[in-house]
């Protein structure tokens, strides 16, 4: 078995050398067979490793593969962990990694660098990969680092963009401020557990229980705090989640693999694969579910402001990502690890339908100037559809499954604001459906708003883009009827995740689990089906009924104005309580946490106060060799009184 | 108090007397001849620690040699001494204070607590027919001869410093660059400026 | 005579590579003289002979047993004979970047090699020195060649205003260091490390009569401060390392902070380990503002090689860390950081050196801008570098930040760690800033590289080691912890 995880492993490590450095001699089409035949091999594998662990139960496989270094003691190995959730793990790579291979055929077809992308997201599938397949801290992090440079490296891939180099800069910046928390606290686990490896760490769980630092804050909550906050930099958690709709900039590929479906996911991975250290903090797994929660609700109000067709779907990402950190907060991982799953598959899906849409519409995002591609582009279409409606959680597709489940746990959680947070989770899923059949219809139904230039060239796209499309519905549709039962209930995860007998939200959920079958009838009594209908409903109304109506109503009833007044005057009653309302919330939020909060005093305020030191040290460098001089000597005075009358060893005491 | 410690402290005095003499002297020569007082104190206090080798060397080398080209370096130049002197007396309370607080912490912790005659004994007198020059050669050619040769290296360094830094070469010499005029471009040269003919403008 | 005095020459092989040096350094000088233009290249090969060969003499020396020499003043063990080898072949790896810039600045002279040569002997002094007197005197030898070497550009006035301030800050902080030396000889009574080691391990150090040791101390941690840039005793290094010709900066920069460290273990560790605790608390507020001042002032700099010096000035607080550790592997981790810091450093002065023509000093951050479309090879180095004095993995600079912060934290300073971090990932943004420039900006000037095929052979071997050895650091890291 060893062979074929560093199979898993290196093909696509392979693919990416050959790629990046032979990838001008070996021409476009060598290289594309190359970095595709690696991940195909990957993927191939990984189900292989996926029957072999998961559904035929083999054993968990835990060896250093390599020895890195060792310093002292403490000894830092290249490792394989492979349990249930890492092969599940590598399943959702491995897959939407190969989907978003064959559609970058497509996709990146006119581009002068497209070697170089296969390269990159090959060495990017590869980053993963490490990190999943991690058994030790260090190499979790080595590959949490090098999934975030080669993000940062395609973010930033049309370099010519100004906005691109901004926001690329934005991400490293804002990850680094991430990993800061998380190497901390990889070097807390490391001083009080004297290990990296994750068995070892967990065995020693016990002694370390009660621990305190800081004027007696637990050990434990500490670290889980810090690696929480690793975590909310790379899954783009509120308030380091700026960086995620600026890497739109980067193409659309990326966006589907890195910062949809994988990379951003990659925290809710550690924080599930952490769940026996996580299950000890009471504080921590608070912290957790308020973050998610705060970013489930309102990541999802700004997205019904955005016009950006990738936007859209960027913000529902971080409203998705906010709704895996609550299911992680009420320890309810396996159903954080079932919605990062379905999520994976139709996220993928929805961006790269994008993708088509846009590639169709040479490079314009902006869905106010699109409709009415529903004949033009049926393929799109129809797969868009699958995705909208797993997204939003209409019963039956894999979303509905996953996000129920979230929405049960955290009803059954006995953790304090629970009640707060069930309240934002549920008010999230009207929103959720709202912007998603908003964008849905503005860029599908309607009549048309491109200009005739580009409404004239419009056409499905080729091949390689709609296969994938279709690909990725197939899972989207299906993938959580087919898995609910044993990924929550029959033990896929039982010996990856830890689960403390205090908290009973998945023993409440397994109580009230009545079969896939039976939730469709039942999710009919409950809140979060009506809000999600009403977010439908509103979304037609806003966006078709209104301007069908409008135009219907001119030509049939031009005599009766009142009726239009009337008709107009709901429409602004709509527009005020709805739209208006909605709307300056969330621009009022955007304004205040994006572009004001974070921006302008995080961002920009740390960047000037930093300046504001340097600018007040460099006077000290005047070019005078006397000014140094006599810097010197006061320096020596300053450390001598120190010595001699205060310090941790004063040596006189007066 | 015995003839030795009276001699003591009166060539101290003219020591610290001589240095501040030095510091504070408008003149510059004056200045060196202050210094000039200075070793001489230094040299006869060696004399009675009974280092007669290196007081007469310090005279010797210092005294003899150093300070007259001193004494020549200043003639030649012309220092001005105003600006100096500006920059001094600007300098000169701060620098006082904080002096003074360095003198009164190193008098805190440098006293006879910890070199006073009681804990630190002087060393035994030698006769008459100890060689001075003898031990020192002794010394240096054997425990010390590391240090020594280190030290010789050091000499070496400083003339190659001396002459490097003052010996002019060829590269201050104006002289052909021939591959650079061979590898010239017409371009390099040669800015051809349309100009407009006065003629036409006139019409 | 009585034995009071010996010298036993058949010890002298444990000084052979300095003797071999010394005499090389002397033929080299002559033959010099007698060179005429046309091979003056000849000065240059045989100094690269001459290192070669010391270093293999040195290389020879590394699992000897440890041997003491001339009356105490010498030592030969395995630090002495890995940091020489290391030594000599960071200057080889210089001089082979040196002589491109010197060619193309009219400063190619022999005086110069020998000026090099001089200041490594110096340096190897330095590692091998066992009594106070050696260590000071080897100090000595490498400071006078720098002043020289900087001052050698002699028609640039930054340069001579570069060696004047080098030399007056030097010398006020070599009197420092005397003092602080006279001060423990006072009251040992010894210059020998091993005297006083026995001295500082039996005092009782809480009694008034041993303060002077103290105060001693503070004056020979300043006198090490200064020497390896430390704030508040850094001022001479933007200004030197600006305004000294690139080759020589390259070189001042790397090579000499070895032999600082190496001063630094001899006197702190080896001859005062007793007294750790009370250096380690001057180290570590020393430590703190290099970190945070070098990590600051450096995001305000547009000339690189300033911007350099404040990277180095950060870089040496956390070699300092190290030491505030107080265990062996601290110290293990400290002297990996000071490898790693010098691949990084020789790599990054190298493409800084690379860029230079005839005539052109490219020493602004905006002299690299664009340099991935001219050269992607060696932007992709840059990238390396700057990627790896960042301390992003798998680059070996991560490496050697993490093993300095994991030291800290398990000696228990986790406050210190922390701040640490934050000002390493400050200073991310500048490396980030020549990234971006390099990448993401297009050049207004033409950028050809001019530089021989050994140079961009050596360099590009040198940066992608960077990246090597963070894949394979075991090697470096055993071998550093070995040292103690």
């Amino acid at each position: 078995m060893e062979q074929i995880y560093l199979t898993i492993a290196l093909a696509p490590l392979v693919g990416a050398i050959f790629a990046g450095f032979f990838g001008s001699l070996l021409g476009r089409m060598a290289t594309t067979v190359i970095t595709i035949a690696g991940v195909l091999i990957s993927t191939v594998l990984s189900f292989y490793v996926f029957n072999h662990h998961v559904l035929e139960g083999g054993e968990v496989f835990n060896q250093n593969l390599y020895t890195w270094m060792q310093i002292g003691e403490l000894n830092v190995s290249v490792g394989f962990l492979i349990d249930n959730l890492t092969a599940i793990m590598l399943v959702v790579v491995s897959f939407v990694s190969l989907m978003v291979h064959i559609y970058t055929i497509g996709y990146m077809h006119d581009d002068a660098g497209y070697t170089k992308f296969f390269s990159y997201i090959s060495l990017f599938t590869f980053s993963m990969f490490m990190l999943v397949m991690s058994n030790n801290f260090m190499q979790l992090f080595f590959g949490w680092e090098a999934v975030g440079l080669v993000s940062y490296l395609l973010i930033g891939f049309w370099h010519h963009k100004e906005s691109a180099v901004e926001a690329n800069l934005k991400a490293f910046l804002v990850n680094r401020v991430g990993d800061f928390g998380f190497l901390l606290g990889i070097a807390l686990v490391l001083m009080y557990f004297g290990s990296l490896d994750y068995v070892e760490v967990f065995a020693s769980l016990g002694n370390v229980t009660g621990v305190t630092m800081l004027d007696g804050t637990s050990v434990i909550t500490v670290i889980c705090i810090l690696l929480f906050i690793g975590a909310m930099g790379k899954s783009a958690q509120v308030p380091l989640h700026v960086w995620l709709p600026g890497s739109m900039e980067g193409p659309t590929p990326i966006s589907a693999l890195i910062h949809a479906a994988t990379m951003v996911t990659a925290g809710i991975f550690m924080v599930s694969r952490m769940s026996p250290m996580f299950e000890l903090s009471e504080t921590a797994l608070i912290v957790v579910m308020v973050v998610g929660a705060i970013t489930a609700l309102f990541m999802g109000l700004l997205g019904i402001v955005q016009n950006d067709i990738k936007k859209v779907v960027a913000y529902s990402t971080l409203s998705q990502l906010g709704y895996m950190t609550v299911a992680l907060g009420v320890s309810a991982y396996s159903v954080a690890i079932f919605h990062l799953m379905t999520h994976a598959f139709f996220k993928a899906l929805l961006f790269l339908a994008a993708g088509s849409v846009i590639v169709a519409l040479h490079h314009k995002q902006d869905i106010r100037e699109m409709g009415g591609l529903r004949k033009k582009m049926p393929i799109t279409y129809w797969t868009s559809l699958v995705g909208t409606l797993a997204l939003i959680g209409f019963p039956g597709f894999a979303g509905f499954y996953s996000k129920d489940m979230i929405i049960e746990a955290v009803h059954f959680s006995q953790l304090p604001f629970s009640d707060w947070v069930y309240v934002a989770v549920v008010i999230g899923v009207f929103i959720t459906a709202f912007y998603s059949l908003r964008m849905f219809f503005l860029v599908f139904h309607g009549e048309s708003r491109m200009d005739e230039h580009t409404a004239s060239h419009v056409k499905e796209s080729s091949i390689s883009i709609t296969l994938p499309l279709v690909a990725l519905a197939i899972p989207s549709a299906l993938i959580g009827y087919l898995t609910i039962d044993p990924m929550l209930f029959n033990g896929w995860l039982d010996n990856a995740i830890t689960v403390a007998a205090n908290h009973t939200s998945m023993a409440s959920l397994e109580a009230n689990f009545h079969g896939a079958n039976g939730m469709i009838p039942h999710a009919l009594q409950t809140l979060p089906f009506w809000m999600m209908v009403g977010g439908i409903a509103s979304a037609w109304v806003l966006t078709l009924y209104r301007s069908q109506w409008a135009d219907w109503i001119q030509k049939k009833f031009h005599r009766s104005n009142y009726v239009l007044e009337s008709l107009y005057g709901f429409d602004r009653f709509n527009d005020i309580v709805f739209v208006g309302g909605i709307k300056k919330l969330g621009n009022f939020l955007w304004k205040v946490s994006d572009s004001g909060l974070i921006d302008k005093i995080l961002v920009n305020g740390s960047a000037r106060f930093v300046g504001f030191i340097a600018s007040m040290v460099r006077p000290i460098q005047t070019g005078y060799v006397y000014h140094y001089a006599f810097f010197m000597i006061v320096s020596l005075l300053i450390i001598l009184t120190w010595v001699l009358f205060a310090g941790d060893n004063p040596l006189l005491e007066l | 108090m015995g003839s030795e410690q009276i001699i003591f402290y009166f060539l101290s005095f003219w020591l610290i007397a001589s240095s501040l003499a030095m510091i504070f002297s408008r003149n510059a020569a004056k200045a060196v001849l202050f210094l000039v007082l200075s070793f001489f104190s230094v040299a006869s206090i060696w004399i009675l620690l009974e280092a007669e080798f290196l007081a007469i060397t310090l005279i010797l080398v210092y005294v003899g040699a150093v300070m007259v080209l001193f004494l020549f370096v200043i003639k030649m130049l012309n220092i001005d001494k105003s600006t100096l002197r500006a920059k001094f007396a600007g300098y000169l309370p701060l620098g006082l204070i904080v002096a003074l607080i360095i003198i009164a912490e190193m008098m805190l912790v440098l006293g006879n607590a910890q070199f006073g005659l009681d804990v630190m004994p002087a060393p035994a007198r030698h006769g008459a027919d100890y060689s001075n020059i003898t031990e020192l050669a002794l010394q240096l050619y054997t425990t010390y001869v590391y240090p020594f040769e280190l030290a010789a290296v050091l000499l070496l360094i400083a003339i190659i410093a001396a002459i490097t830094l003052v010996h002019k070469k060829e590269i201050n010499r104006k002289q052909q660059s021939i591959s650079e005029q061979v590898n010239v471009r017409a371009k390099d040269r040669i800015r051809i400026v349309s100009i407009t003919s006065p003629s036409k403008e006139n019409k | 005579m009585n034995n009071m005095y010996t010298f036993d020459t058949s010890t002298l092989w444990a000084a052979l590579p300095e003797i071999f040096l010394l005499s090389a350094i002397v033929v080299v000088l002559l033959l010099d003289l007698f060179l005429t233009k046309p091979f003056k290249q000849a000065t240059y090969y045989l100094t690269q002979i001459s290192l070669f060969i010391t270093g293999v003499m040195a290389f020879n020396l590394i699992d000897q047993p440890q041997t003491i020499i001339f009356s105490g003043s010498f030592i030969l063990d395995n630090m002495a004979s890995v940091f020489k080898v290391f030594m000599i072949g960071s200057t080889m790896v210089a001089m082979v970047y040196t002589r491109h810039y010197l060619i193309q600045h009219a400063l190619f002279r022999g005086e110069y090699f020998v000026l090099v040569l001089l200041s490594v002997l110096g340096m190897m002094v330095m590692v091998s020195g066992y009594s106070l007197l050696t260590l000071y005197l080897g100090l000595e030898i490498l400071s006078l060649s720098l002043y020289t070497l900087i001052a050698i550009a002699r028609e640039r006035a930054g340069a001579v205003e570069a060696a004047l301030k080098y030399f007056v800050l030097g010398a006020i902080a070599s009197g420092l260091l005397l003092y602080g030396m006279s001060m423990i000889y006072g009251i040992s009574g010894s210059i020998n490390i091993t005297d006083i080691a026995n001295f500082a391990a039996n005092a009782d150090l809480a009694s008034r009569e041993t303060l002077i040791l103290n105060f001693g101390l503070v004056f020979l941690v300043i006198g090490i401060a200064f020497k390896l840039g430390a704030v508040p005793f850094h001022m001479w290094v933007p200004d030197v390392y600006q305004g000294a010709p690139t080759s020589v900066t390259l070189f001042l920069s790397t090579v000499p902070k070895v032999a600082a460290v190496a001063m630094l273990v001899r006197i702190l560790v080896d001859g005062l380990g007793a007294m750790h605790a009370y250096w380690a608390d001057l180290f570590m507020v020393l430590a703190v503002l290099s970190i945070a001042l070098g990590s600051v002032v450096a995001l305000m700099q547009t000339n690189i090689k300033r911007l350099l010096a404040y990277s180095t000035i950060s870089h040496v607080g956390f070699i300092m860390l190290g030491f505030v550790t107080g265990v062996i592997s601290g110290y293990g981790a400290a002297v990996f950081y000071v490898f790693v810091y010098i691949l990084m450093s020789l790599a990054a002065f190298g493409i800084v050196i690379l860029l230079n023509k005839k005539g052109f000093e490219a020493d602004q951050i905006s002299d690299f801008k664009g340099l991935s479309k001219h050269s992607p090879w060696f932007a992709l180095m840059m990238l390396v570098v700057m990627l790896s004095m960042a301390g992003v993995p798998p680059f070996i600079g991560f490496y050697a930040k993490f093993f300095i912060l994991q030291q800290v934290i398990s000696a228990g300073f986790v406050t210190l760690a922390v701040v640490a971090v934050v000002f390493a990932v400050i200073s991310a943004y500048y490396y980030l800033q020549i990234i971006k420039s390099m990448y993401f900006e297009e050049s207004d000037k033409d950028i050809t590289i001019v530089a021989p095929m050994d140079m961009q052979l050596v360099l590009s071997i040198n940066a992608v080691l960077i990246l090597v050895v963070g894949i394979f650091p075991d090697f470096w890291i055993k071998l550093s912890l070995s040292l103690f």
